[in-house]
């Protein structure tokens, strides 16, 4: 099955290359503790915290005030700058407070507390595809829907929709990638969503082709993952209109899923260093983001849900959830039974790019697909502090995706050489971790280049050239 | 149950490879190394080979005592640096010479760079060449391999050779042909078998060839070393000789007994192919391999030592640096615009 669909969907002719990118590396995937675990609804919560930046850009400010009431679907923070997405309150209630919380990456930040007023059951908008017909709305209606219903890059990186989505003059785009590949271990939600939700990521796809006027279409799957594979193709065969969209299962590999490393593999083309997708006139986006479209061009339903794959070997019920955003951590955990387990690390996303959390009132976010709980065996020796010197072994240069010197770079943070950092291509990283995977060493050199890239983007803040 | 999280940067995750599991490898990958040095040379193998490591591994820990650093004989590099400089020393050397060679070799060789990871030289190379240049005569006195029946395992100097089988070295009767245009061409031939064997005078480790071939296939396939400086160093040793055989076939022995006498082999897939002292990049490998094999063969041939490995090891690591400074990556992206 798993060979049969490699030679069946590979683009072009017979060529004996699986379809990849150079570097990566192998974690173990560990998604069969949730790939088999339907979608179910999340708990019925009684207290939300929307954190009023959960995108790149601009941060929104709230449009309600403590004390006021809100509707589910309510948009309750909004920004006037272009690139940022409005935020929305997933159930009805009042408003409790407007205060700070703990967000995974930004620290202490403003977000929204609603108080659940009456029952909120957690329900997904009715989507139907034999419904749909994407030619009764134009470019610009879906790009104003989509802006309004505050979707973002759901795959992680939470840049808005709109301004990917939205046709530009400068940049021309021709080539829509869909991402499938969810090559981060242990998450399975994108997998369970193109299982479950096939026909509405496809109606995303149309939507968001119509939107951005691209005339050819990938969608990019790993190859681990058949079933999203027939599924998708049989979707596509019964959809009438979708001749120019193409299914390409790609290898399994870590970082396959990140955006530069799936152009290389689907397009044969490099995103240049430094710079964006679309320069190459190329658009990636995610399944659940497309699904995410669907929803809010056809059901006028904003982003207040997601769905969030609760893993880990210590939780007591491990499945994917439709949790609505805003959700605590610790009441998702709760939800799911507990952790029964010693548990040393609460991640929100995977273990390979996902972010340890201190506080387990962290509310889910927009771009948190999976909360992961790994005990101390599975850490391994990441839970050690010990780092042993490094042997110049270039393990890290063998699996890097971005051809660097990952050994170099850290070490040149670590002694402060910032002008050596840079010149070994530093901002070039794009942080996927699989050089501190590998290092016999046990050095956290990814841990050392986003110190540096950090530190230089403050430097340059405070003395602009 | 949730008391007690931790939190630190991503990955959470890593391959259970470490450094000392590596050493391990090349410790593993010695074994018939060792054991062919057991074999030929009989109890003066465990003899050498145990005083350089004891001697390696408590120099190691008196310098980590000195330094007040955090103890590192437990990564085991030490006991590689140990083994490899035995296994490069004549089976007859003195005991008191290896411990001289191994202390020199880790203080000195590796521990004032500040450990693992820093020296710029091969620490078992640096002890190697501090011992022929003090004690030139015992290094270079060999001891017929013990299965040589009829002969008594007796240290014999280059000049007063009995036979073909109880010479020196195959390289110091090459070296001999060069200088007195003897029959080279046809000792080599009748040597050849001898050489791949290992029933041939030498350093202790770098006459069987099968053994050290098994060893360097191990490795290969565990991932502790890559095949690219290997390689550089064979095929660009033996175009080199292959040139100077066709060249003048009378002088000079057949390439591919360069190739199986001599420390090349050890060199190439024990020695050359030590992380530290080797270039990152594989562009930056290739180039160090074949500077290995050349400057091997320029010894061997035009220069006075009849083997070079060592040298040439140790000239290419202080051009490590500037290697990977020239190979540096170009980014997947292409250069960014500045």
């Amino acid at each position: 099955m798993k060979v049969e669909s490699k030679g069946r969907f590979r683009r072009g002719s017979a060529s004996p290359r699986l379809i990849t990118f150079r570097g990566g590396t192998h974690p173990p995937q560990s998604k069969e503790l949730t790939r088999d675990r339907e979608i179910r609804p999340g708990p019925e919560v009684k207290e939300v915290a929307i954190m009023l930046s959960q995108h790149i850009g601009a941060a929104c400010q709230p449009i309600v005030r403590e004390g006021n009431m809100v509707q589910a679907g309510q948009k309750i923070g909004d920004s006037d700058a272009f690139v940022s997405a409005p935020v929305h309150s997933p159930i009805t209630g009042k408003v409790k407070e407007i205060g700070l919380r703990s967000h995974a990456v930004l620290g202490r930040s403003p977000a929204i507390v609603v108080e659940a007023y009456a029952y909120n059951p957690v329900k997904r908008p009715s989507f139907k595809i034999e419904d749909f017909d994407e030619s009764k709305y134009s470019s610009g209606q879906i790009c104003e829907a989509v802006r309004q219903a505050g979707i973002v890059g759901m795959g992680g990186a939470g840049f808005p929709t709109r301004v990917k989505i939205e046709p530009s003059p400068e940049t021309p785009k021709k080539t829509l990638i869909i991402n499938g590949c969810e090559c981060e271990p242990y998450i399975t939600c994108d997998y369970r969503i193109m299982l479950e939700w096939t026909d509405q990521i496809i109606a995303g796809i149309k939507l968001a082709r119509k939107a951005c006027g691209c005339s050819e279409i990938f969608i990019g799957i790993e190859d681990n993952k058949p079933e999203a594979i027939e599924a998708l193709d049989s979707a596509l065969k019964r959809t009438p209109n979708c001749e120019n969209i193409k299914i390409v299962s790609v290898k399994t590999k870590y970082p396959q899923g990140g955006e530069r490393q799936l152009i290389k593999a689907i397009l044969k083309k490099n995103v240049p260093t430094g710079g964006i997708p679309p320069m190459i006139g190329v658009l990636v986006a995610n399944v659940a983001t497309v699904a995410a479209i669907a929803e809010a061009v056809v059901c006028n339903w904003p982003l207040t849900h997601r769905v969030v794959t609760v893993t880990g070997d210590a939780i007591a019920n491990p499945g994917n959830y439709y949790v609505p955003i805003g959700t605590s951590v610790e009441d998702l955990i709760g939800f799911c039974g507990g952790v029964t387990k010693k548990s040393a690390k609460v991640i929100i996303g995977g273990p390979m790019m996902g972010i340890a959390i201190a506080d387990l009132k962290t509310p889910i976010t927009k771009t948190a697909g999976a909360i992961t709980i790994l005990t101390k065996e599975q850490v391994g020796k990441k839970l050690e502090r010990l780092q042993t010197p490094c042997i110049h072994c270039g393990k890290c240069l063998e699996v890097c995706p971005e051809n660097l010197v990952p050994t170099k770079i850290a070490h040149a943070v670590k002694n402060n050489l910032w002008e050596v950092a840079e010149n070994y291509y530093i901002s070039a990283c794009n942080e996927c971790g699989c050089c501190s995977y590998v290092c016999p060493a046990n050095i956290e050199l990814t841990g050392y280049i986003r110190t540096g890239k950090i530190f230089l983007a403050r430097q340059k803040k405070l003395m602009p050239a | 149950m949730l008391s007690k999280i931790t939190i630190s940067c991503a990955p959470h995750i890593g391959q259970p490879l470490s450094t000392r599991r590596i050493m391990v490898d090349v410790i593993i990958g010695l074994v018939p190394v060792m054991a062919a040095a057991g074999y030929y040379f009989r109890i003066r193998a465990p003899i050498l080979i145990g005083t350089c490591v004891v001697a390696s591994v408590v120099t190691e820990w008196l310098c980590n005592l000195l330094r007040k650093g955090t103890n590192s004989v437990g990564d085991f590099s030490a006991v590689v640096t140990g083994i490899i400089l035995a296994l490069s020393l004549p089976p007859g050397f003195p005991v008191w010479g290896a411990v001289i060679g191994s202390v020199f070799s880790i203080a000195v060789g590796k521990m004032v760079f500040g450990g693992l990871g820093a020296n710029i030289f091969n620490p078992a190379m640096v002890g190697r060449a501090f011992l022929t240049a003090s004690f030139g005569v015992l290094m270079t006195t060999w001891t017929v391999p013990a299965t040589i029946k009829g002969v008594k395992m007796s240290r014999i100097a280059p000049e007063n050779v009995v036979d073909a089988r109880t010479q020196a070295t195959p390289l110091a009767w090459s070296k001999l042909a060069i200088k007195q245009k003897y029959g080279a061409n046809r000792y080599s031939e009748e040597n050849f078998k001898a050489t791949v064997t290992g029933e041939v005078g030498g350093c202790l480790g770098e006459t069987c060839v099968i053994a050290l071939l098994i060893g360097g296939v191990y490795l290969l396939i565990r991932g502790t070393i890559k095949f690219h400086i290997p390689l550089a160093v064979l095929v660009s040793a033996f175009i080199f000789a292959a040139i100077a055989y066709l060249g003048n076939s009378y002088r000079y022995v057949q390439p591919l007994f360069h190739l199986t006498s001599g420390g090349l082999l050890l060199g190439a897939f024990f020695i050359a192919t030590d992380p530290v002292t080797a270039p990152l990049t594989v562009k930056g490998k290739w180039i160090y391999g074949v500077g290995i094999g050349v400057m091997t063969m320029l010894i061997r041939i035009a220069g006075e030592y009849p083997e070079g490995v060592m040298y040439a090891v140790l000239l290419m690591n202080s051009v490590t640096p500037l290697i990977d400074r020239l190979c540096k990556p170009t980014p997947a992206g292409g250069k960014p615009r500045a």
